[in-house]
């Protein structure tokens, strides 16, 4: 075997002309490999962890309370928090979206702007910074003037809206915007940096310190906004992620456990259905003493148990003011309720339970979230298993895991046309709600592979060739070689081992030549601002993503396919009779 | 620049009445209520103005069904011409915006811009000021309240303070008639403070012994140069067909 390789190796710079020059095709059909293979990964790199992570995120968590537009808001942060804490093997990063659309005046011009929320403080993600900061140059100014607390509103702006606009570092803006509860909000920004994306949709973009944007839009401390999930291995992990965590976001029954204001007598508040199917299910299930059920629905207002209107001396229109502890700890937190009805418990509900409409409930529920009902408090709820507990408000409605962007968008249609009050929940992955970028990631990706295939084709075409007619050349001396006793099975090794070894060295040089080329690939400078497939930049330079293994198994390709190439030929010399293979002339 | 449908639609029932009673301006509030809510049926047709810097004008025409006994209205475009026929109806919770090309019924939030103009579905529901709003005080907790002359009219001037999140401006300023509680002016205020919108009551007519406002201006304090004139004409308040509130009656004028 070692006298095989010698020998191979030998050949191999014996031929030095020839083989130089089917090395070099090899070469160059590893470089066009690595290459394309590095600019596609890099494609795939650029749209999934950079383009979507501005986007969706990998997983999103989003919300809307009550079908405002811009209530894209959960009240209770700690709870989802402690959930995603439960995944924290797989998240990387969770990222509040928090932006809106504001209408912005310049110096005499007025124009619309993305404004985007972000966390560069001292408890931030240093690298989300990293990713921002790459994907937005900085050209004036300093991030970490976000920061600044000498300025109102610290603001860094893109250089097209800050042109349009006519400011500079310094100016005022003033903004107006529609806040969490569609409020007409506004507020005064100074600009403290300009910025550049070579990804057009990002132009017309506006930077401000996350905190800022939550108070301008109202979300107080206990609330958080979409949180976009960026993830470990997001083709593999997204979707079992965002099954896990619809799974662990099924909502319990919303109780507010409270207490008459003035006889502390303790009271189970929950809120009813107010839809059309659940209002007319509910006016057949309970058995109404005082009240008409029309008035009740029209003016939205509670129905009280009739034990528990005896004892506070309560009928259709009085009201009632309960106190309960919230779960920040916040006791005698006021909930006013305005009485409807009265009706019958039976055995069903407690003695001193109250229905309020759902849409004063969740006013309520949602703005100060109470305690969690003890097991004791719940002894007065219908199970699960009652026909009753479907009529009753939940913490929220989660929305059913979707798997096609089509999915999501009739999800979402159908969710559109209930006026619904709770808050709804929706868990998605980048391959609903980034279909558009997904597809073209494919599209670049399936473009560049088979342009590279093509040309590796056609360089192994040639290699075929040349090995055939350097086999012809050596023909003579395969009868040599035989008719001194070398066997069959060894000339035809001999062959394949020059192969070998020719694309392995091949390879190696069109490996570093690949390597060379992307990085001066890579140092150019393009501009491409007003290009779409400028978002596949990465500041402003083309972005290639070679890794030892996607080279190793671009090399092996080659020398697979070099020696199954070989192969035959070498088989064919083999079988020469040595007598015919002396023979042999040109 | 934002123009209030429900603020329309109260000066359409704005009463004469007045009264002095517990707080000045919970009874100016209270007053304004029990003649705001429409007893009978409602038409009218309103024509809204609008011009912003750099865009021109554009007049938008819509033909105004209301009744709140079943939280219902209908509002169907006349103007311009590439809105002529579409319309927006609401039934209890239901909301739809109707595209007559398409022949089509969509959706929509109650939050959602009508006919491209700033105001809201949710504009058009029936409010209630003393459920919106309650008097603002002072520091030292007194209701901020004033008798001043608005050009030469004697008028009631006060702030209200927005006691649920459900509407669009957090802070008012009301300037109102001494004699008769009619508004004549207001301004609008975000929540940080800043002036966005004063609103004007230019005329008042008077139907079924109701005095009504039938022209208003907006003036859009924030992007100074916007405004927004509506004026209201034929108005009725006889009753209503049931049809009128139906997906067909959008559908059939289409036809």
């Amino acid at each position: 075997m070692l006298a095989l390789i010698r020998m191979s190796l030998r050949n191999l710079f014996r031929q030095k002309r020839r083989n130089l020059l089917l090395g070099s095709a090899i070469a160059v059909g590893v470089l066009l490999l690595v290459v394309a293979n590095s600019f596609s990964r890099g494609i795939s790199d650029v749209m999934i962890n950079k383009v979507l992570r501005w986007v969706t995120g990998h997983v999103t968590v989003a919300y809307n309370e009550r079908s405002r537009m811009a209530s894209e808001i959960f009240r209770d942060k700690d709870r989802i928090n402690a959930i995603l804490d439960q995944h924290k093997d797989v998240i990387l990063q969770r990222e509040e979206a928090i932006g809106a659309f504001v209408k912005a005046i310049g110096v005499g011009k007025a124009d619309n702007l993305m404004l985007i929320g972000l966390d560069f403080s001292a408890a931030g993600n240093e690298k989300s910074r990293k990713e921002t900061e790459e994907a937005f140059r900085l050209i004036g100014g300093n991030w970490d003037d976000l920061n600044n607390s000498t300025a109102e509103n610290p603001l860094i702006i893109s250089q097209e809206k800050a042109r349009y606009l006519g400011v500079k570092i310094g100016d005022i803006l003033r903004i107006r915007l529609r806040n969490i509860y569609s409020q007409d909000q506004s507020a005064r920004a100074t600009v403290m940096g300009i910025v550049k994306s070579d990804n057009i949709f990002m132009q017309p973009v506006a930077f401000i310190d996350m905190q800022k944007i939550k108070d301008i839009m109202g979300f107080d401390a206990h609330s958080t906004g979409i949180l976009n999930l960026i993830i470990k291995d997001p083709m593999r992990n997204a979707q079992p992620l965002a099954d896990a965590l619809h799974k662990q976001l099924n909502a319990s029954l919303a109780v507010i456990p409270a207490a008459a204001q003035k006889s502390d007598l303790p009271i189970t508040v929950l809120g009813y259905r107010s839809d059309p199917d659940s209002r007319d299910k509910l006016s057949k299930l309970l058995t109404l003493r005082q009240g008409a059920w029309d008035t009740l629905w029209k003016d939205k207002t509670a129905l009280v148990s009739a034990p528990l209107a005896q004892r506070l001396r309560l009928k259709p229109g009085s009201s009632l003011e309960v106190r309960y502890t919230d779960k920040w700890g916040n006791a005698n937190t006021p909930m006013l309720i305005k009485v409807g009805g009265i009706f019958d418990p039976q055995k069903v509900w407690g003695e001193n339970t109250i229905l309020a409409n759902d849409e004063k409930f969740y006013e309520q529920f949602y703005e100060h979230w109470p305690r969690a009902a003890q097991p004791n408090e719940q002894a007065a709820i219908p199970g699960t298993s009652h026909t009753a507990y479907a009529l009753l408000a939940p913490e929220w409605i989660l929305l059913p895991r979707t798997l096609t962007t089509e999915d999501l968008e009739k999800k979402y249609q159908d969710m559109g046309k209930k006026k619904q009050k709770a808050t709804l929940i929706d868990v998605r992955t980048m391959y609903e709600a980034g279909k558009m970028v997904l597809q073209l990631e494919g599209v670049l990706n399936l473009i560049t592979l088979t342009a590279a295939l093509i040309l590796l084709f056609i360089t192994l075409i040639g290699v075929i060739n040349t090995l055939r007619m350097t086999i012809r050349e050596r023909t003579r001396e395969i009868g040599t070689i035989r008719a001194i006793g070398m066997q069959q099975k060894d000339v035809r090794n001999l062959f394949l081992f020059e192969s070998f070894f020719l694309a392995l060295f091949a390879s190696i040089a069109g490996v570093i030549l690949a390597l060379l080329i992307m990085w001066g690939l890579s140092s150019i400078t393009l501009r491409m601002d007003d290009n779409p497939l400028g978002m596949m930049l990465v500041n402003g330079h083309l972005y290639f993503l070679p890794t030892i293994w996607s080279v190793l198994g671009n090399m092996l390709l080659v020398l697979v396919l070099v020696v199954v190439t070989a192969f035959f030929p070498a088989r064919r010399a083999a079988k020469l009779s040595p007598v015919e293979a002396l023979r042999h002339t040109e | 620049m934002k123009k209030s449908f429900w603020i329309l639609m109260l000066a359409l029932m704005l009463p004469m009445a007045a009264s002095a009673a517990e707080s000045r301006i919970i009874s100016i509030l209270k007053s304004i209520d029990e003649n705001y809510a429409i007893k009978s049926d409602a038409s009218a047709f309103v024509q809204m103005t609008q011009q912003k810097i750099n865009q021109g004008t554009k007049v938008t025409g819509m033909q105004y069904y209301r009744r709140d006994r079943d939280d219902a209205f209908l509002i169907v475009m006349t103007a311009p011409e590439n809105e002529k026929g579409n319309g927006y109806l609401r039934t209890g919770d239901n909301f739809w915006m109707y595209r007559r090309n398409t022949r089509t019924f969509q959706h929509i939030n109650r939050d959602e811009n009508i006919a491209g103009s700033d105001a809201h579905g949710d504009d058009f529901e029936e409010r209630k000021m003393l459920e919106m709003f309650d008097p603002a005080t002072d520091a030292s907790g007194k209701e901020i309240f004033s008798e001043e002359k608005l050009g030469q009219i004697p008028v009631n001037k006060f702030e209200v303070k927005a006691k649920v999140h459900d509407v669009d401006y957090p802070k008012k300023i009301y300037w109102t008639r001494k004699d008769n509680n009619l508004i004549l002016k207001e301004e609008a205020y975000s929540s940080s403070g800043t002036l966005m919108q004063a609103g004007y009551y230019l005329k008042y007519t008077q139907v079924d012994g109701q005095y009504l406002a039938v022209k208003f201006m907006f003036l859009d304090e924030f992007e100074k140069g916007n405004k927004s004139v509506i004026e209201i004409s034929n108005i009725s308040t006889k009753p209503l067909a049931d049809s009128i509130f139906t997906k067909a009656y959008l559908e059939n004028l289409s036809k």
